[in-house]
């Protein structure tokens, strides 16, 4: 299929004057021979107390297509993959009718209605699909408190993660004032280089992990001493850097596809936990570990800033680099350990977001938007900043998935219900962009930064 | 290795270079790049979020008949709005800060932006990940071209009614002009007649134009966009021009040097970076809106954040800071995208489905090639960052005090 | 407007003498009943600030209590390194928003007026780090510095039949000032092929561009060759006899002493002296204060 989807893309290139081909986009894949009409009828399952969403299929749901004057075109029942495959004539318009009856017992249609139209033009290729989604129609209730425990430790599992990824940008921007838009592809390389090791090696993930982490130290320290490093010597601008960064992004994100492909992947090791109870909340083993383990890492590295001597010469290159090479410290060496630390971090970090929620070649770049908003919370060159502020993001994006049910607002239109019923999971992220462009407007320095940084 | 080599079917190679070259990529890129131009390369503000921009115009065309159920034209007006209020909402938190700010709100915004677009919550306006169908019928009438035929790129070309053969030559002609002022500034020597080069090689880019035209083709509809889109970059081209030629364009240019010595001179450096932002936006606007006439549908992952940087590199390949160069790099970019792609796919094809050096096989799937062409787009930026931030044709005396 | 400015142009740059001008006698004469004490006030106030104070985490850069400048005259604003004579521009030209305190340029407040009005109020700056645009020519660095320009909005600027006569003035006036600046021959270069020296020069010149009442320099003589430096002296002076005040940061103490009419002495943010360079020199105040930094002592040998 990515293959397929890969020639769809590229497409475009041998034959401009099929401009109707994506160049960007990813176009559902053209199976050779007629034009059809795909149904795909789905269950969303919300567990109640993790909050995430699970698709099953639905199997013999029976779908009608009906032709621009109302005649029946074709039928289908779907298969065990939940899929109809309906051949139409041509490409024309259709209108696509689910019946709602042949659903099972207590599914209702949730998303859209029961009729939809397919318009000529969307038949990019040979086929079109149209999705389908049910749900429950009577939910077991959590109670809202117990909902909120289990979103507030998600959140700090989310938030450790972030932080720990985050220490690394925030502190490579305080040393050399760059911000790193590859940072992200830097996570992506931790998490890529364990599955690699893990799957292709057959290493068990307990050796795999360690070794990507140095590998992820190694990665950050090349990333000084081939690119940046020689640029800062050439005097090239910032904004420049910057730019060179994105580049990088870029060519490592498809050296990841090239490597793997564009599908989540899972480690071999720790998968499919069931979840143990504390209290209210439900929390694997696996991911009770790697918090654990990211939290003594996290303090390990606050209590080595503010206690040793490289970490104080970090800190004070980070507060003042001019000042801080005029009293001895050799700033080139702070930036090369500011690097390397940066890197092992990420991919630390990596791994742990891996083992949660699969390896993928932008699982990095997807964080990213979160670190940027947790350090400009935390202020941006601070390493405490960016603890803090990751980790406060991580919460605030899980709780906010969980409405406030005595606000009113529940028939408001969207946005505004979302204090009531929650941010819709697909927007989690929104909050802690919101909190980002606030923070700018308000304090832009965050909480932890100091004024003079801003220019 | 060698024959295999030989065999590959260079006339369609040289076809998808040529017909790339002025393609709709190449034309929306280029309206993109020129509004890039203007925030990147003149202002020097790293606006990031130039997609967010692009997707402002598709789906205010978009939504004209799919949500509001109004006429077509009423798109543009939106399409403005939509990118003024998008500019401000990215300015005006940003635009009094560091420059990284900038780039970090900017790519965020336009990141969700194509979220919400693209979301369940807001399908009924947006049409959610499918995106929006069926509205660029208005467009499709009044143009003068049948979506039926296949319409050769050179005007005087039997399948070409007058009008086409008219805008065809004119375009070539401001080509031609561009091309010869590029050529000029970065090959002339001290003491040439200055006019006469630029003369010499207007005319013989003109030529060059003309005899490449003959190879390129294209189908109805999308002649159409190219005919129109291609008009509209050199408008806005002009524009661009008129604008950095004024007391405005020094401003801006003073800004990208130093905003602090622009401050100290009375100017409200603000006011300025937030003007070239808007602006900016409002001519990316544009290049969205042609994308989406041209494919007659609006979807949402074709504004993600690897648009924005691809037109960022096509820039830089042409030259930020010049208008020429933001329209001569989106032609080159696509020309040598293209070429890349269709060699190492015909090479692939050639090869057995694979392609390696000496054993060790870099390619075995034909997805590999999209990837290993998109990876070589980042490499470009970076290289260009590094070794000719001034572009391929850049000026020499600029690429002299870069060394310094 | 224009017509005005070629004028004070035409022949400005030819009325250098090593003896005292008749402004410089004037300025002098006004501040010689002036107490050299710190705070003092002045006759004619051009600049006045009071109580102004900012701290960087913790630290006080600057706590002014109370200090004016005098209209028509040259102060020099000495100090150790890291006295907060830089903050202290910083913080009267808006470039830099003080944690409390008054200022007021011509009796006008300037609190919370923005940094880049303060320019349109007659009021201009040059860095201590000189800032040359250096990608545009020397010619559109000085046109830049005209204020009020027609074609700086967007969309006068697509009509160049709005701007193009007062461009020609301003292109005038620049070149005018080009000459007198000895920078003429460099008008189409760009200005990051300039020297040193001569960014200083151009950094000046540009900044008259706005008709400045008063002219901020910061040390208009770091990386100065010493044959520009007797020059830059010269045109320094050349500004006060146009009527232009000049408050400039410096550590040459020669030159200090050479042009200043009045001199003020920063030290760990406080003014801690002010009088005449003849009177600050033997203050025993200053010495203290630049032996008390451990740093500076070639300026001691020099004062």
């Amino acid at each position: 299929m990515l293959l397929l989807a890969g020639f769809a893309v590229f497409g475009m290139f041998a034959a401009p004057a099929h401009a109707a081909s994506a160049p960007f986009g990813h176009v559902s894949p053209a199976a050779d021979g007629d034009i059809a009409i795909k149904v795909r009828v789905q269950n969303q399952v919300k567990d109640a107390t993790t909050g995430k969403t699970k698709k099953e299929p639905i199997v013999g749901a029976t779908i009608q297509v009906l032709g621009a004057d109302g005649s029946v075109v074709g039928e289908g029942v779907t298969d065990a993959k939940g899929l109809a495959t309906i051949p139409v004539p041509g490409r024309a318009d259709y209108t696509v009718k689910l019946d709602e009856a042949s659903l099972p017992d207590g599914s209702v249609l949730v998303d859209g209605a029961a009729e939809r139209q397919v318009l000529e033009s969307s038949f990019v290729t040979s086929n079109v699909t149209v999705n389908y989604f049910t749900g429950q129609a009577d939910r077991a209730t959590v109670g809202w408190w117990s909902q909120f425990a289990q979103r507030l430790a998600d959140g700090a599992r989310l938030g450790l993660i972030l932080a720990m990824c985050s220490v690394g940008l925030s502190l490579i921007f305080g040393t050399t004032g760059l911000t790193n838009f590859a940072h992200g592809e830097m996570v992506t390389f931790g998490a890529m280089t364990a599955y690699i090791l893990n799957i292709d090696f057959g290493i068990h993930l307990l050796l795999a992990a360690p070794l990507a982490i140095v590998a992820g130290g190694l990665f950050g320290v090349a990333f000084d001493g081939i690119v940046f490093g020689p640029l800062r010597r050439r005097k090239i601008g910032l904004v420049s850097q910057m730019v060179v960064t994105v580049g990088l992004a870029i060519v490592l994100k498809n050296a990841f596809l090239w490597k793997l492909g564009g599908r989540v992947k899972q480690f071999a090791d720790f998968n499919s936990q069931e979840c143990s109870r504390f209290g209210p909340i439900c929390i694997t083993p696996r991911d009770l570990t790697t918090s654990a383990i990211s939290l003594v890492l996290l303090v390990a590295v606050a209590f080595a800033l503010q206690r040793t001597r490289l970490g104080k010469a970090t800190r004070a290159v980070s507060d003042n680099p001019d000042l801080a090479s005029s009293t001895g410290i050799d700033s080139q060496k702070i930036i090369r350990i500011v690097w390397i630390l940066g890197g092992m971090l990420a991919a630390t970090g990596g791994i742990f977001r891996g083992l949660d929620e699969g390896v993928s070649p932008t699982m990095g770049a997807d964080l990213l938007f979160l670190m940027f908003a947790g350090i400009t919370l935390g202020g941006l060159g601070s390493a405490f900043g960016a603890l803090v502020g990751g980790f406060v993001i991580g919460i605030f994006v899980e709780v906010t998935t969980l409405g406030i049910p005595i606000f009113p607002g529940k028939d408001w239109p969207d946005p505004f219900n979302w204090i009531h019923n929650g941010v819709p999971t697909e927007l989690k992220n929104m909050p802690a962009y919101l909190i980002m462009i606030v923070v700018l407007l308000v304090r832009p320095q965050g909480i932890l930064g100091r004024r003079e940084r801003v220019g | 290795m060698i024959a295999g080599i030989l065999d590959l079917p260079f006339n369609d190679i040289l076809r998808a270079t040529l017909s790339a070259f002025f393609g709709v990529n190449a034309m929306y890129f280029a309206i993109a790049a020129i509004g890039l131009n203007v925030q990147f390369g003149y202002a020097g503000l790293l606006n990031f979020g130039q997609a967010g921009f692009m997707a402002c115009g598709a789906y205010a065309v978009g939504m004209t008949t799919h949500y509001f159920h109004i006429s077509f034209w009423w798109g543009i007006p939106i399409a403005i709005t939509y990118a003024v209020v998008f500019g401000l909402i990215m300015g005006i938190p940003t635009l009094r800060l560091r420059a990284d700010y900038l780039a970090i709100v900017t790519i965020a915004l336009a990141e969700v932006l194509r979220l919400l677009v693209r979301s369940v919550t807001f399908k009924k306006k947006f049409g959610g990940s499918d995106g929006i169908n069926g509205f660029a019928e208005t467009f499709r009438s009044v143009t003068p071209f049948d979506d039926a035929k296949r319409y050769k790129m050179y005007p005087f070309d039997a399948s070409n009614g007058s009008v086409a053969t008219v805008l065809l030559l004119l375009l070539f002609a401001v080509g031609a002009l561009f091309a010869g002022r590029i050529l000029t500034r970065r090959f002339s020597k001290e003491g040439q007649n200055r006019t006469l080069v630029q003369g010499v090689a207007t005319v013989l880019s003109f030529g060059f134009i003309l005899v490449i035209s003959t190879y390129v083709e294209y189908a109805g509809l999308s002649f159409k966009a190219i005919v129109v889109g291609w008009i509209l970059a050199a408008i806005l081209g002009l524009f661009v021009y008129m604008l950095m030629k004024s007391p405005w364009g020094r401003v801006l240019k003073g800004i990208r040097e130093d905003e602090e010595a622009v401050r100290s001179l009375g100017k409200s450096v603000y006011s300025y970076k937030m003007q070239a932002l808007i602006l900016g936006g409002v001519i990316a606007t544009f290049s969205g809106i042609m994308f989406s006439l041209d494919r007659g549908s609006v979807q949402p992952d074709n504004y993600s954040r690897d648009v924005t940087f691809y037109v960022l590199t096509a820039l830089v390949l042409g030259g930020a800071a010049k208008v020429s160069g933001s329209i001569v790099g989106p032609m080159l970019f696509w020309g040598i995208l293209s070429f890349a792609d269709v060699f190492l796919n015909s090479l692939f094809k050639e090869w057995g489905n694979q392609i390696g050096i000496f054993g060790w096989k870099f390619v075995s799937n034909s997805s590999q090639v999209g990837m290993i062409v998109q990876g070589m787009i980042g490499l470009m930026l970076v290289l260009l960052m590094v070794f000719r931030p001034q572009g391929l044709f850049g000026n020499r005396k600029e690429m002299a005090l870069d060394g310094r | 407007m224009d017509a005005e400015n070629l004028e004070l142009g035409a022949d400005g740059g030819e009325t250098m003498t090593t003896e005292l001008s008749e402004t410089a006698r004037v300025a002098r004469a006004a501040l010689a009943d002036v107490a050299p004490e710190p705070g003092v006030a002045k006759p004619d106030p051009i600049m006045s600030a009071a109580g102004v104070r900012r701290s960087f985490g913790g630290i006080t850069a600057v706590d002014v209590e109370r200090v004016e400048i005098q209209r028509g005259s040259i102060t020099a604003l000495i100090g150790p390194n890291g006295a907060g004579k830089t903050t202290f521009f910083n913080l009267m030209t808006g470039f830099d928003t003080p944690d409390a305190g008054s200022w007021a340029f011509n009796g006008k407040s300037l609190e919370k007026v923005a940094a880049h009005k303060t320019a349109g109020m007659g009021m201009v700056r040059t860095f201590q780090l000189t800032k040359s645009l250096t990608k545009m020519s020397v010619i559109e660095n000085m046109k830049l510095g005209a204020t009020g320009q027609t074609g700086e909005k967007w969309w006068n600027g697509l009509l160049p039949f709005r701007w193009k006569a007062q461009e020609k003035l301003i292109e005038a006036r620049s070149d005018e000032l080009l000459r007198r600046f000895k920078l003429d021959h460099m008008r189409n270069e760009y200005a990051g092929t300039l020297s040193g020296g001569q960014r200083k020069l151009l950094e000046m010149s540009r900044a008259l561009m706005t008709n400045p009442q008063l002219v901020m320099l910061d040390e208009p003589m770091a990386g100065v060759n010493p044959a520009l430096k007797q020059s830059l002296n010269q045109h320094i002076k050349g500004l006060r006899d146009e009527g232009m005040t000049v408050l400039f940061v410096e550590h040459d103490m020669d030159m200090v002493h050479d042009i200043s009419d009045w001199v003020i002495v920063m030290a760990e943010g406080r003014i801690i002296a002010e009088g005449t360079p003849d009177q600050i020199s033997t203050n025993p105040a200053v010495i203290d204060a630049y032996l008390g930094s451990h740093q500076g002592k070639s300026l001691l040998e020099d004062l």
